[in-house]
């Protein structure tokens, strides 16, 4: 199970308001209708709403189950969802939803489906912003002053302060009114959390005593019935095994391929390959904390000590891209001019030397007497080893350089308490995976500074965050798009973290399904246009 | 009350048809390879212990992943970092071997005093410790020590002292059982009637004299335990952590490979693991079926 | 005889049941010390991404109604329980006592169906071995529940899953499509037979079933019976072999769930097992105090059947 270690922060191309013609009940495109797909996960859901859920699972069966004010298309531009359009105010504050009239929820056992209004947006906001209601979603919606209906049909969202691309932060999913038994605040134990009803392609069936979680096409959908009946999330606990399962046809898609299972999958003619770029990054955080790490020397002998292409090429087999800074890469703020520091032992040792470090008798660098001797924290994965081999490698690396590190595994919770609460680390190593494109505020702001605040490192530079708040407050693009370039260079050499590698996600699909399109974060965005031919539905 | 014991304990109350077939030459067999396991596992833990390793164990050359055997420069392969796959079997036994000691030290001396207790004492403190022990019995270990790793953190030496005391009614059950054989026998009555004092009796004549074949025969067979806990739980991903070796998280790293139909990286320390257990447990029952077998003769 | 019998049976039972009733409060004391004493707060998890200083927290600690003792916290625990409401998961909310039913009954399936089978595999050998004594084949047969003993049951189970998908084309895991499939039956019955083979409990429970019937063999009443003719087996059945079996069972009892948690994350079983794993990586104390319960009184319960075989086939061991 992948968890998210979250900035999901949406920041999009400005999209205009416009009108979206109602479907009927069937597409009418004339793709067959019918079919199942199994898909299989790594480990369970914990909750199956959009708002108490934190983990990659959850939010691919939200995906399916729910629907946003807005949505993202094919080509990553914004579109009319549950709004049919909307308006904005001149200062950008102001955001007006016109909502269409059409959507129902799907229908509880036993009773008729209710619409979907304003009070369900309204309800939506409220409940998620409730101090009882813990979700992950609270701070990233902090911008919000207020939602308020006008209509039975309109919504006002005012905002603090105007932000660029806020409309795409408008994609959170609405739940219903009705939906959770306690209308105050949403809790883990509340039924909703377990049985939602959403208005989205798919409605929840059942979950099964094994925990498969059967979802089947909402016939009223509004945007046209999905074409494949079902879809069915089976939860796996062994990756192997897995893999295996794909094989022997017990499940037809496996959202995320462990690498080592590629070449199997590859030579295998019933099978699709389809890589998607996920937004996100792998990297070493660096605690700078510690009077060792202070020294941005020590940080660029350290990245510069790593070989991270012959990592990528070993463990990935080089399906990925080294990266040279905080954005994610793909995203328009990347800064491509900046190149990945090269690969050489001796330039960190250099840059060791100058920093006022001497070998010692075991080869480990001093400094006053002080080795330089770090601790490396890493979340157990448990079948993860492409995590372990690059750990271990980043430690053998550095051990050339003179530098020792000392790893240490701890259990997902544990780690977590450590690095963003406690503190208490060197190095950490972790993956960001972004929403959408990039804002890294959050990362390297000494305001983010703090218990449970993502700059865990607590990295505080007055430029850095005179950019990011300029940034911030720049609503021109192109404008936007240079201060974000001058970012990225400058913590390219800063270093707080040793940024690695983007990978490239494979999917791995049975033939019969047709027209997947898969969105690189949420991944089922398009799932009601997916089928499979007649033939094959078997 | 009667209670099940792990072993056929020295109770005494065997036959004499029972004890031939017990104390066959198969016996001799069953020590004298459990003997030599352990000599393997002594020496190897030295040798680690020393860094006296044929090959870096650390060391990993990225270019050789998952080398088969008899690769040049490393006689058992490699793993799935290149790093050589012998010297990390023979760095593995540190894993175990002294949260092991620590895990049969504790059943040992814990179970003793329990034993004794219960036995020497009786009355209210056999009632009590009967209920600990049924108590200890009543928890399946691995779930017991998950519970613990939830509750404080994944360290092998907590686990182990999980095992120590869930080895303890063992041990106890056994040492009391031999005492109330030696009452029967009015062993203890005449040693009190000579005007032996009770620490005498209790270390010299009881546990000395009478118990320690069954120690010894208890401790191997903890041994045996501690290294199936170890290896159990390194699979789980709880136990001893990378890049420290262990015998448990190299068979579940190599298992990775194991379905594509590559299975020396984990098929190299299960036959360690099996090889390991098999040896401590037989010299456990063969010591068990000569040295008690013989004492009643 | 058999009137004779039901007294102490009922009595023998009556004390029995206490005995359990105060081991499972004991067995909920150890489990509750031991979270008490844990360092850290099971709260963080709740917390994430939160401050657990802020008043936030105090506020969700109050919700919740956690008593400031530990006195008061067991009590407060302990009286929840007795009304069956074990908590709440704290990953995903939801009641733990009926997901432990759920589970509870796919690990139940499996201990019991891998008790069964080392049955099957250690009392054919072990009356052998007691009946004729030390030959070649039932010699051979014990080293190889020895060796079988010893085996890494996960590592078997990988060989066993690699031989069924490689030699008989076969995926033998359960999932809600296999259920369907033919020879469904199969793939529950590989991993019973992977806990049953590889549980590390064949060559004792082999041992100790030779032994005990033997003892019982060689004892004067048999050979009294033996002489007169009479058939041997009846009488060496209730001692010999009735009692010995019941009382390995009932111990082998913790050994299986133990094992079951392997096996069970192998074969993608959706057992306790996997539960206890989940809930020990994210310090869901709800979900894993709820396990060791469940599973102590598992074991409890084999014990309190054995003691009624025990006690109904052997009369005078009310008197003990």
């Amino acid at each position: 199970m992948k968890r998210i270690l979250g900035i999901t922060v949406l920041s999009l191309g400005v999209a205009m308001a416009w009108c979206f013609p109602a479907h009927a009940a069937p597409k009418g495109d004339g793709r067959p209708d019918g079919g199942v797909l199994n898909y299989s996960e790594y480990g369970r859901p914990a909750t199956l709403d959009p708002i108490t859920s934190n983990e990659t699972i959850s939010l691919r069966i939200t995906e399916l189950v729910f629907n946003g004010l807005v949505g993202i298309d094919e080509k990553q531009e914004i579109v009319p969802e549950l709004a049919e359009r909307w308006e904005a105010s001149k200062d950008g504050r102001v955001f007006t939803f016109f909502l269409r009239k059409d959507v129902k929820w799907h229908p509880r056992e036993g009773e008729a489906p209710r619409p979907f209004t304003a009070d369900d947006v309204v309800f939506t906001y409220n409940i998620m912003m409730h101090p009882k209601t813990i979700t992950p979603l609270k701070v990233r919606y902090e911008f919000i002053e207020k939602v308020e209906k006008t209509g039975d049909y309109t919504v006002v969202i005012t905002l603090k302060r105007p932000i660029l691309n806020a409309l795409a932060k408008f994609s959170f999913k609405i739940i219903p009114k009705h939906g959770p038994a306690n209308p105050q605040y949403l809790t883990r134990e509340d039924r909703f959390a377990h049985s939602p009803i959403g208005t989205g392609p798919y409605m929840l069936q059942t979950v099964t005593g094994d925990g498969e979680v059967v979802m089947v096409a909402n016939p009223d959908y509004f945007k046209g019935r999905a074409h494949i009946d079902k879809f069915i999330a089976r939860p796996f606990a062994d990756q192997n095994i897995m893999a295996q399962a794909l094989m022997f046809n017990a499940i037809d898609m496996i959202v995320l391929v462990n690498p080592r299972n590629l070449p199997e999958v590859q030579g295998d003619k019933r099978f699709v390959l389809q890589p998607y770029n996920a937004l996100s990054y792998s990297f070493f955080g660096y605690n700078v904390r510690n009077p060792l790490l202070a020294d941005r020397r020590v940080r660029q002998a350290i990245t510069v000590a790593v070989n991270r292409q012959e990592m990528l090429d070993s463990f990935f087999n080089g399906q990925g891209t080294v990266i040279s800074g905080p954005f994610a890469p793909g995203s328009w703020a990347y800064n491509l001019d900046v190149k990945p520091l090269p690969f050489n032992t001796e330039r960190a040792r250099a840059l060791l030397t100058e920093a006022g470090f001497r070998p010692g008798a075991d080869g480990i660098m001093e400094k006053d007497g002080k080795k330089l001797a770090l601790s490396l924290k890493v979340p157990i994965e448990k079948e993860s080893e492409a995590v372990k081999r690059v750990v271990l490698a980043f430690q053998n690396y550095l051990k050339n350089a003179g530098i020792a590190i000392t790893v240490e595994f701890k259990e997902w919770q544990a780690w977590k308490e450590d690095v963003f609460l406690e503190h208490n680390f060197d190095i950490m190593f972790a993956s960001w995976v972004f929403d959408d494109s990039a804002d890294i505020s959050s990362l390297f702001h000494s305001a983010e500074i703090g218990d449970w605040k993502n700059n865990f490192g607590g990295y505080s530079n007055p430029e850095v965050d005179g950019l990011i708040v300029e940034s911030k407050l720049t609503l021109d693009h192109e404008k936007r798009r240079t201060i974000n370039r001058k970012l990225h260079a400058i913590l390219a050499e800063e270093q707080p973290y040793t940024f690695l590698w983007t990978l490239t996600n494979y999917s791995a699909y049975h033939r019969k399904l047709r027209r997947v399109q898969i969105h690189p974060y949420k991944f089922f965005s398009f799932a009601d246009e997916w089928f499979i031919p007649a033939s094959e539905q078997k | 009350m009667r209670r099940y014991v792990q072993t056929p304990g020295p109770i005494g109350q065997f036959s004499e048809l029972s004890l031939r077939q017990r104390a066959g030459p198969l016996d001799l067999v069953y020590v004298a390879y459990g003997l030599l396991v352990v000599a393997v596992v002594v020496a190897s833990y030295l040798l680690g212990a020393f860094g006296w390793l044929p090959h870096d164990p650390q060391a990993m050359d990225i270019g050789l992943i998952n080398a088969a055997p008899f690769t040049s420069g490393h006689p058992l392969g490699t793993d799935f970092l290149g790093r050589d796959l012998q010297a990390r079997l023979i760095l593995g036994i540190q894993a175990y071997f002294l949260p092991g000691l620590l895990a049969i030290t504790i059943s040992v001396v814990g179970g003793s005093v329990l034993g004794i207790l219960a036995g020497y004492r009786g009355g209210w403190f056999d009632t009590i410790i009967t209920y600990f022990d049924n108590l200890l019995d009543s928890f399946p270990r691995l779930v017991l020590i998950l519970l613990v790793i939830a509750a404080f953190k994944a360290d092998i030496y907590y686990v182990m002292v999980v095992v120590g005391i869930t080895g303890m009614p063992v041990i106890a059950n056994l040492i009391a059982g031999k005492i109330a054989f030696l009452r029967q026998k009015s062993f203890i009555e005449a040693a009190h009637a000579l005007g032996l004092p009770a620490h005498t009796v209790i270390l010299k004549h009881i546990l000395w004299l009478n118990c320690r074949a069954l120690l010894v025969i208890q401790a191997t067979l903890g041994m045996a335990e501690a290294i199936l806990v170890e290896t159990s739980l390194s699979y789980l991903g709880f136990g001893v952590q990378e890049p420290t070796p262990s015998w448990g998280n190299m068979v579940q790293a190599g298992a990775n490979y194991f379905l594509q139909g590559n299975f020396w990286p984990s098929t190299a320390p299960a036959l360690a693991i099996l090889a390991t257990i098999l040896g401590f447990q037989l010299l456990g029952d063969g010591l068990n079926n000569l040295l008690e077998g013989k004492r009643r003769k | 005889m058999k009137f004779a019998a039901i007294k102490p049976v009922s009595r023998v039972l009556a004390r029995e049941l206490a005995v359990t009733a105060l081991l499972l409060l004991g067995v909920s004391v150890v489990v509750f010390a031991i979270l008490y004493l844990a360092p850290g707060d099971p709260l963080n998890v709740l917390l994430e991404g939160q401050s657990p200083r802020s008043q936030l927290a105090l506020g969700m600690r109050e919700a919740l109604g956690v008593p400031q003792t530990w006195y008061g916290q067991y009590a407060a625990w302990f009286g929840k329980m007795l009304q069956g409401n074990f908590g709440n998961s704290i990953r995903t909310g939801l009641p733990v006592l009926p997901e432990l039913a759920r589970v509870g009954v796919y690990t139940l399936t499996l201990t019991l169906g891998s008790l069964a089978l080392t049955l099957l595999i250690a009392v054919p050998i072990a009356v052998h071995a007691a009946a004729h004594g030390g030959t070649t084949g039932n010699t051979a047969a014990t080293l190889a529940a020895y060796v079988l003993s010893a085996v890494p049951v996960f590592w078997f189970g990988y060989i066993v899953v690699y031989v069924f998908i490689h030699q008989f084309g076969m995926f033998p895991l359960i999932s809600g499509t296999a259920a369907k499939q033919e020879h469904a039956w199969l793939y529950f019955l590989v991993p019973i037979f992977v806990l049953g083979i590889a549980s590390g409990t064949l060559s004792e429970m082999i041992r100790h079933l030779r032994e005990e019937l033997s003892r019982v063999l060689a004892e004067d009443y048999i050979r009294t019976a033996r002489a007169k003719g009479a058939p041997v087996w009846r009488h060496a059945f209730k001692e010999g072999f009735l009692i010995p079996v019941t009382e390995i069972m009932s111990a082998k009892i913790p050994f299986l769930l133990g094992g079951a948690v392997i096996v069970e994350q192998v074969f993608n079983w959706p057992g306790m097992g996997r539960m206890a794993w989940q809930a020990a990586q994210d310090r869901d104390f709800p979900v894993i105090m709820g396990i060791a319960l469940v599973a102590a009184a598992f074991v409890r319960l084999g014990n309190l059947l054995q003691r009624v075989v025990f006690t109904a086939v052997n009369p005078r061991a009310s008197k003990e």
